[in-house]
């Protein structure tokens, strides 16, 4: 791959729907960005809206951009098309150019200076490395410097590339990403004018808003909770997965408004849609599946007082309006925007009761440790969100207990219980301690750590229990899970590392009843927890 | 006054899908067996595979499987490597 110093060959490749071909070549009369990109690669669909902001960001004497095509003419257009590229696109489809280059993955960036030196090269995404670019361009155009790329704009921060077409692409197996942040605004939603005799509640049922009435969207209503946020009602926020559809400000708006949300909720909804959208969270797999799976939202920081959010008794169910209304709206967003309606594109087989609302706040107060928004690398005073793909609730009550361990392996035993008794490794769990129960764990000097390395150790399938039935589901696995030795049992460990079960205090003071919950599949090919900030 | 109403639904209009010309015979045809990736796909794939080239003359079979199948296949496997050499796709689920 060509390295930063060095001289750039020029070339000459025919333009996307020409038949002219288009020199590229040194001295030029200002700087140049070449990037090397596949029409099926994930990260370059991640990559180019932020090069289209770039392109319009700065004009055409501050940087010639050129992007380099891999594939053919028509997959190319079409490319080009979907994702209203603003720059010039050159066919590379015998890789000529490619070889001379020589990038290792797509997409590949390569800077160069008016004489066409490397200045500097990028592969991959990684919104450092754009931020940086862009940097230096308006360095070399003498203009403003911008942010290219935000930090939690729902796309991560870094993200593999696919191998350039001339080193022959093995499969990745990521997802289609679909995200185009950057997408032109929407049009605005269209009015639904109501007959005089029509009872706008009683419409919305009918229309299929929600199975439960809602505050009908009105337009006096939809604007009250526009006016809470500076972002323009058109903004597409995120495509939220399966049907990717538009979730414009206006939109979530409106979904605010049929939850009964107050219009301050807008400051979580935002970062919550974003968040819903990043890829790692893999809302496409969670909305499809036929499993119990429905993304829980744990709140954590000082939001949590300013907006009324409930962590102590009854914070699974019907505690505080800041907790069910944005779980409502957020779910309300899903089907409407996002399309996963129940017997539709949902088909899970019995659901969860979190689909009507499924969000808590953490007891931080009640916590001696590390909240999980501070786990999730975010400072305390820091207000955040995080999703979860979870089942339903599991109960835990354990009153006789006067010992951490003896807690704690009462919850080992329901740990055991996720998924599937045998099924083993590819899940993780939220366990959510009460009060009482973190004061006897604390007592005996566990650290957050001690209770998750406890957890992991005594948390097993006893190998007999394999030894029953010979098909059912997790035996065919045995052969990969881990042996070890429980109370002198020989087992298998129940999850793959400490990691994979998470921690969060909450419930009330009254009562000795942890919760743990199942998640969906889970790592870089199911679900992963994400936690985005509030503003 | 009447009561308007913002339209809270994707409103996205998106191009209707042409479904692709049917075959009038699987005779001498290459068909691709996707398998999504589930558990018993293969199976389920191995036995239709049989059934296509002893019972239909089907000519070959090309044998696809998705990364996982927790999210859309790339376009890689629908692309390159099924539409690019099949006259027929049959996509699999198996649990």
């Amino acid at each position: 791959m060509l390295q930063s110093g060095e001289s750039a060959p020029s070339f000459s490749l025919r333009a996307l729907h020409t038949t002219e071909r288009r020199a590229v070549g040194w001295p030029a009369a200002s700087a140049t960005l070449l990037v090397f990109f596949e029409t099926d690669c994930p990260t370059c669909q991640l990559t180019f809206p932020y090069l289209n902001r770039l392109a319009e960001r700065l004009n055409a004497q501050a940087v010639n951009l050129f992007a380099i095509s891999q594939d053919n003419e028509s997959v190319t257009a079409a490319f080009a098309e979907q994702m209203q590229l603003r720059m010039p696109v050159l066919l590379d489809e015998d890789l000529s150019v490619s070889r001379q280059y020589d990038p290792l993955a797509v997409p590949s960036l390569f800077l160069l200076d008016r004489n066409g030196q490397v200045l500097r090269t990028q592969t991959a995404f990684d919104k450092t490395e754009l931020n940086a670019i862009a940097t230096e361009l308006c360095a070399q155009a003498e203009c403003e410097p911008f942010v290219l790329a935000e930090a939690f704009d729902g796309v991560p921060a870094v993200k593999p590339g696919c191998t350039s077409r001339h080193l022959e692409p093995p499969d990745d197996g990521s997802a289609n990403v679909t995200t185009n942040l950057h997408a032109q605004p929407s049009a605005r939603a269209s009015r639904i004018e109501l007959a005089d005799d029509t009872d706008a509640i009683e419409y919305c049922l009918s229309a299929g808003f929600d199975a439960l009435p809602v505050v009908p969207p009105t337009v006096e209503r939809v604007e009250r909770m526009l006016r809470a946020t500076s972002h323009s009602p058109d903004e597409v926020v995120a495509l939220i997965p399966p049907n990717y559809g538009q979730a414009t400000v206006e939109k979530i708006a409106a979904s605010a408004v049929m939850a009964g949300c107050e219009p301050a909720m807008m400051r979580v909804l935002l970062p919550l849609v974003r968040a819903a959208c990043d890829e790692r969270f893999n809302l496409h797999g969670v909305q499809a599946t036929t499993h119990f799976a429905a993304p829980l939202i744990i709140v954590n920081g000082p939001v949590r007082h300013e907006l009324g959010f409930a962590s102590h008794g009854n914070v699974f169910s019907n505690v505080a309006r800041a907790n069910s209304t944005l779980g409502r709206a957020f779910q309300l967003l899903l089907t409407n925007v996002g399309g996963a309606r129940p017997g539709e594109i949902d088909m899970s087989t019995l659901g969860n009761p979190g689909k009507f609302s499924y969000c808590i706040a953490e007891r931080e107060e009640a916590n001696p440790w590390e909240p999980l928004h501070i786990e999730q690398g975010f400072a305390r005073a820091q207000s955040a969100v995080t999703l979860f793909a979870a089942e339903p609730l599991r109960a835990v009550s354990e009153h006789k207990a006067r010992r951490a361990r003896t807690v704690l392996k009462t919850i080992c035993r329901t740990l055991a219980t996720v998924w599937s008794y045998r099924m083993c490794a590819g899940f993780e769990a939220v366990v959510v301690l009460c009060p009482e129960h973190v004061d006897t764990i604390q007592r005996d000097g566990f650290s957050k750590n001690d209770v998750r390395e406890f957890l992991f150790d005594n948390t097993g399938i006893p190998v007999r229990a394999y030894e029953i039935d010979e098909d059912g589901e997790g035996v065919q696995l045995a052969a990969h899970y881990e042996r070890i030795t429980i109370d002198g049992e020989p087992c298998y460990r129940k999850f793959r590392a400490p990691e994979q079960i998470k921690l969060v205090v909450a419930g009330g003071t009254a009562g000795k009843f942890s919760a743990v919950l199942g998640s969906w599949t889970t790592g870089p090919r199911g679900s992963q927890m994400v936690t985005y900030p509030l503003d | 006054m009447a009561t308007i109403l913002i339209n809270p639904r994707d409103e996205a209009q998106r191009a209707p899908r042409q479904a692709a010309p049917r075959l009038h015979s699987l005779s001498g045809k290459t068909v691709g067996l996707l398998d999504i990736s589930k558990p018993g796909g293969n199976f389920f794939l191995d036995h239709l595979a049989r059934l296509l080239t002893e019972r239909y003359g089907v000519a070959a079979i090309v044998r696809e499987i998705k990364p996982t199948f927790t999210k859309p296949a790339p376009d890689a496997v629908i692309e390159r490597l099924l539409h690019a050499r099949c006259d027929a796709v049959i996509e699999a689920l198996a649990d």
